[in-house]
């Protein structure tokens, strides 16, 4: 059952100004309009732009007392909450309330960033009946980025024009006199968006989707470098923020997209030269090695709380111990960090990397697969990553090592990376359901893992916790931890039967190798 | 989706008021807000300028044969909706005794609307009749004001009674002070004895004042029109302490 009422966004022409357009109004219409008020705000959302994804938008409005202001809807009254004066504001540093609780599941771990400032002229303004009530709600804004390294630049002038609920008929009026009469076109992007670009922003945020053009008959190599050089601009987008600290978010992006890179050398690796495949592969497998100790802690951290859910409330408390321990490791890996990313190494091996993306690739007789269609090598690799692992789950039984899944995991993710990249050259009726199967898999293969890695982590806390005040007490708790990581890591091992099953079934196999084929055959 | 109704047997007690100023301080809150105008006088609805007439009558209404959201109407204050009263609803009772499981009718024509709204707020004609055992069944709470006087205890106590034997699913009752003269001795003192020691009745008491009275001219709710009027901040802080009270 609709109950939402339109609301239209319109760009005012070039000379026409908010007053210009009320009077214009009110030749027609009984329009009630508020004085502008000048105000100077900041568009606010996580790097990777959650809060506009999901519809709202976040500005920081007020100078003596700053407040964070929601709009979640047009026409909804927005939520606002005093904000503390900060480079950034994370769940945790927002007072509780309407506005943390809406926030808090949209943007879960990542940090709340100021991404824009802007200057607006903004004035509210009601149609009203012949009883004086409203039945049109409009808002004329003129707005101005001021972070632009010079003069502010103008951003489009706005009247958004609102419905009420139960009153279409002067909705549908107003809307026909501005575009019919006045000429008013659509405005072009948010306002937000528009800022963010005058500011010398992306308004699509970082983004971590790779998002190219690809087509079965394309060079592999040229495809290949596509991807790699739009995974290198992820992994550089990323870096200022993992410096700041800002959030969890920028490492884990940086590092997927890293890893990603490095899955697409080895997928692709015959449509470059061994020698300088090499190096940049070595390069790459360096900066994964780096960022492993902050990811890992990072990790332990943000499902902290998730973790000691399995012991009673009143033991939390013997944790702590164990909890400032990691929280001081992690800040001692993310010293080192830095200093490793700020550090001469790196930077030579990115520059080398760069280089290697935008430069020369050598003679296509040293790259076996460089010329291939794209159709044949991706689709080669697909199927034969996706046999290999068949081949592996199937040796795996009861009594096999931990080693042999995560094995299995790791080619898991290989064939994961092959899909994401290239699976829209197939038909998503094929490509999809293996996605599906192969996520079953994945999940399973993860918590069995993911179980084993958390348990030593916290078995490897216990000397230096023996150590410390209050120490020996979360340690028994540990102990508890540790015992349910352990059954958990059981659990999903008994999974592992079925879904590997459902992975490896004789229809899908028999759909993989007979689909995964490029322009060839 | 919660449910407040402002209710008393007496008319004239500051139900209404108490209705448009806690839905539109709800609305404020960011809280998707929707107030029914139950009371065929429909105060409510003139309040909020919208005309107090339900396209295809109440009866169709409440027998489930129109849509309600066809009925809806936005007010002036942004997130608050309002279901507007009708004239019909004087024969109310003979609607709901005429349907099966009469108690049951109201919570079926709010069914629909569940998910889009996080607070209802029910206007309540004064009576104790098959519309109010309807607003017992649906209401989470019932908000009921009270003028300060000798017999106060006594209706409130009835009311008690009459929702512990006679209501199968028993709301919370809130009662609070209404139209509170502090010049008067025989107000100061019920108001400020009577809360001694029982937790049915809230600490916030909204006074009689001009500017609460006003907003029949005015046509708007008071904690809109003029926010900071001491009308406005004893709504306010009542709002806070039903919010708060009833984890709203």
């Amino acid at each position: 059952m609709p109950l939402d009422v339109p609301t239209f966004s319109y760009a005012l022409p070039d000379g026409v100004d908010p007053p210009g357009l009320v009077a214009f109004l009110r030749e027609r219409f009984d329009v009630e309009a508020g004085r502008a008020t000048a105000v100077t705000f900041t568009v606010v959302d996580t790097a990777d732009r959650r809060v506009r994804d999901a519809g709202a938008d976040l500005v920081l409005a007020g100078t003596k007392t700053p407040e964070l202001v929601l709009h979640l809807a047009p026409g909804a009254a927005p939520l606002a909450a005093t904000a503390p004066r900060t480079k950034r504001w994370r769940v945790e540093d927002l007072p509780p309330g309407p506005l943390r609780d809406h926030l808090a599941p949209v943007i879960e771990m990542r940090a709340l960033l100021s991404l824009a400032r802007v200057r607006a002229e903004v004035s509210a303004g009601n149609v009203r009946n012949a009883d004086l009530k409203t039945v049109v709600r409009l808002r004329l804004a003129t707005h101005a980025a001021l972070d632009t390294g010079g003069e502010p630049a103008p951003l489009t002038s706005r009247v958004e024009v609102s419905g009420v609920l139960g009153y279409p008929k002067p909705l549908a009026r107003v809307v026909a006199v501005l575009t019919a009469e006045a000429g008013l076109v659509e405005a072009p992007a948010s306002m937000a968006d528009e800022a963010i670009a005058a500011s010398g922003g992306d308004p699509r945020g970082i983004r971590s989707k790779v998002d190219v053009e690809l087509d079965p008959e394309m060079r592999t190599d040229r495809a290949a470098i596509a991807v790699l050089r739009e995974l290198a601009d992820f992994v550089e987008a990323n870096l200022p923020g993992t410096l700041a600290d800002l959030d969890t978010e920028f490492l884990h992006d940086l590092r997927v997209a890293v890893r990603r890179s490095r899955s697409v050398l080895r997928e692709l690796k015959g449509a470059f030269a061994a020698e300088p495949l090499q190096c940049q592969r070595d390069a790459l497998r360096w900066i994964q090695a780096i960022t492993s100790d902050t990811r890992d802690l990072d990790v332990q951290l943000l499902e902290w709380d998730e973790l000691v859910a399995a012991v009673p409330a009143e033991r939390h408390a013997a944790l702590q111990p164990a909890r400032r321990l990691l929280v001081r490791h992690r800040a001692a890996a993310l010293r080192r960090l830095k200093v490793e990313l700020r550090g001469k190494a790196y930077r030579d091996a990115w520059a080398g990397y760069r280089a290697f993306l935008d430069g020369k690739l050598g003679p296509a007789r040293d790259r076996p697969d460089a010329k291939r269609p794209l159709g044949d090598v991706a689709g080669e690799r697909i199927r034969k990553v996706y046999k290999r692992m068949v081949a592996m789950g199937a040796a795996i039984d009861d009594d096999s090592p931990a080693e042999s899944l995560h094995e299995l995991r790791k080619r898991g993710k290989e064939l994961r990376y092959l899909l994401e990249f290239f699976g829209d050259l197939w038909p998503a009726s094929v490509a999809k359901p293996m996605v599906k199967t192969l996520k079953g898999l994945q999940d399973v293969l993860g918590t069995h893992q993911d179980r084993e890695v958390q348990a030593d982590h916290l078995r490897g806390l216990a000397e230096e916790l023996a150590g410390v005040v209050g120490g020996p007490e979360a340690l028994l708790v540990l102990g508890v931890l540790v015992d349910r990581l352990g059954a958990e890591q059981r659990e999903a091992r008994a999974h592992f039967a079925e879904s590997f099953a459902a992975f490896a079934a004789a229809d899908q196999r028999k759909l993989v190798s007979s689909t995964f084929r490029g322009p060839s055959g | 989706m919660k449910v407040l109704a402002t209710y008393n047997i007496k008319g004239g007690v500051g139900k209404t008021s108490a209705a448009v100023n806690l839905a539109a301080l709800a609305a404020g809150d960011g809280l998707r807000t929707l107030l029914w105008d139950l009371d065929p006088q429909g105060a409510a609805s003139f309040l909020f300028r919208v005309r107090p007439k339900v396209r295809g009558g109440g009866r169709k209404l409440v027998r489930g044969r129109s849509d309600v959201a066809d009925v809806l109407r936005g007010t002036d204050v942004e997130g608050l909706d309002l279901l507007p009263a009708d004239f019909s609803y004087r024969h109310m009772d003979l609607v709901l005794d005429e349907s099966g499981r009469p108690s049951r009718r109201l919570r079926k024509v709010l069914a629909p609307l569940e998910d889009h709204y996080d607070l209802a707020v029910l206007d309540c004609p004064p009576s104790i009749s098959l519309v109010s055992e309807s607003v017992f069944d649906l209401a989470d709470a019932l908000l009921v004001p009270l003028i300060p006087s000798t017999l106060t205890l006594r209706t409130f106590q009835q009311l008690g009674d009459f929702v512990e034997t006679e209501v199968d699913h028993r709301p919370e009752i809130v009662a609070f002070f209404s139209m509170v003269d502090w010049r008067k001795r025989l107000h100061r003192e019920v108001v400020e004895t009577l809360p001694d020691g029982r937790d049915d009745i809230a600490r916030t008491a909204i006074p009689a004042a001009t500017e609460v009275e006003l907003m029949g001219v005015s046509r708007s709710p008071v904690v809109v029109d003029k926010p900071r009027s001491r009308g406005a901040r004893a709504y306010a802080a009542l709002w806070a302490e039903v919010r708060e009270r009833l984890a709203i």
